[in-house]
């Protein structure tokens, strides 16, 4: 991106601080998303500044930033939407987990979103306990009927695990589809 | 007067219309970021929050209403310009239907 150069040093601090702060509000995106709002914020500046009618470039900037407001605010919803719009489109789960944080505020849809990665880190963490309490661990049933999905520290008399180490097998495919699920879910968010 | 009660209901009717606005004057050329603040603080005289506008160009941008391209310019400093898509276009047409009608339904309650 190509800097605004100005005479006035007073000037040019706070255009390059201005900047600064931008840059760190948008240090979570794409470079490309980074690139897209900084150039299109510096022409802002630009524009301003070739129309303004008075000559006094500090005037000049402080009214234009001033009217552009604080970027840790007027950038924080476009930040949100475009990380959720990156999250989408990466399956990457840093961006999904930055892209729940930034849209907490978001409401319900988010919340179901955030209870399907809890599902899949529990789903997770079922492979570990299978594989150091094999017994306890895996499909439970007793008498015929369903009795426990997951890890149970007591296995009562008469109930027995069904699927052994396939149950790893299982719990994998299980992550796999909530992890699709949740990334359809938000590229479907997306789209609205 | 409320006075307070009419400024934050004039909030939300600036906040609910300013895409329709966005809309409608992009529906005549394309504009550039700064060129459109001042296009709609011409015509309409609300005091609109600059660094606002471009989360929602973002988003009709993201609903497929907008579209956008960079222009090069001699300063080297490029302007983005956005217009109305085709999907934009049929979009605002309704949109100036639901506003005539509510518009009109105003008018006969207010008699």
């Amino acid at each position: 991106m190509k800097r605004i150069n100005f005479t006035n040093t007073t000037a040019q601090k706070i255009y390059d601080d201005y900047f600064k702060r931008v840059g760190r509000c948008i240090k979570i995106l794409s470079a490309d998303d980074q690139l897209e709002i900084s150039m299109e914020l510096n022409s802002h500046v630009y524009e301003a500044i070739q129309g303004a009618a008075v000559q006094d470039e500090i005037a000049i900037l402080v009214d234009t930033l001033e009217k552009l407001g604080p970027p840790e605010e007027v950038l924080q919803p476009l930040v949100a939407e475009k990380k959720v719009a990156q999250a989408g489109r990466s399956f990457n789960p840093k961006h999904i987990i930055q892209a729940l944080f930034l849209n907490v505020n978001r409401g319900a849809a988010y919340f179901l979103i955030a209870l399907g990665y809890l599902l899949i880190i529990s789903f997770g963490s079922l492979i570990i306990f299978k594989l150091i309490s094999p017994s306890h661990t895996g499909l439970f049933v007793k008498d015929g009927h369903f009795y426990a999905f997951g890890h149970t520290s007591i296995v009562p008399p008469g109930a027995s695990e069904l699927l052994g180490n396939s149950f790893i097998f299982i719990v994998i495919l299980l992550m796999g589809l909530f992890y699709f699920i949740n990334t359809m879910l938000f590229r479907l968010m997306n789209r609205k | 007067m409320n006075a307070e009660f009419v400024q934050n209901w004039f909030s939300q009717v600036k906040k609910g219309t300013l895409s329709y606005i966005i809309l409608i004057i992009l529906d005549e050329k394309e504009y550039y970021g700064y060129e459109l603040v001042q296009e709609i603080k011409t015509h309409t005289h609300i005091d609109v929050a600059e660094g606002t506008l471009y989360p929602l160009l973002n988003r009709l941008k993201a609903e497929g209403l907008v579209e956008s391209r960079w222009v090069e310019q001699e300063s080297g400093i490029p302007r983005k310009y956005y217009v109305l898509s085709k999907d934009g276009q049929a979009t605002l047409a309704e949109m100036k239907n639901i506003w005539s009608s509510l518009d009109m339904a105003i008018k006969k309650i207010q008699k």
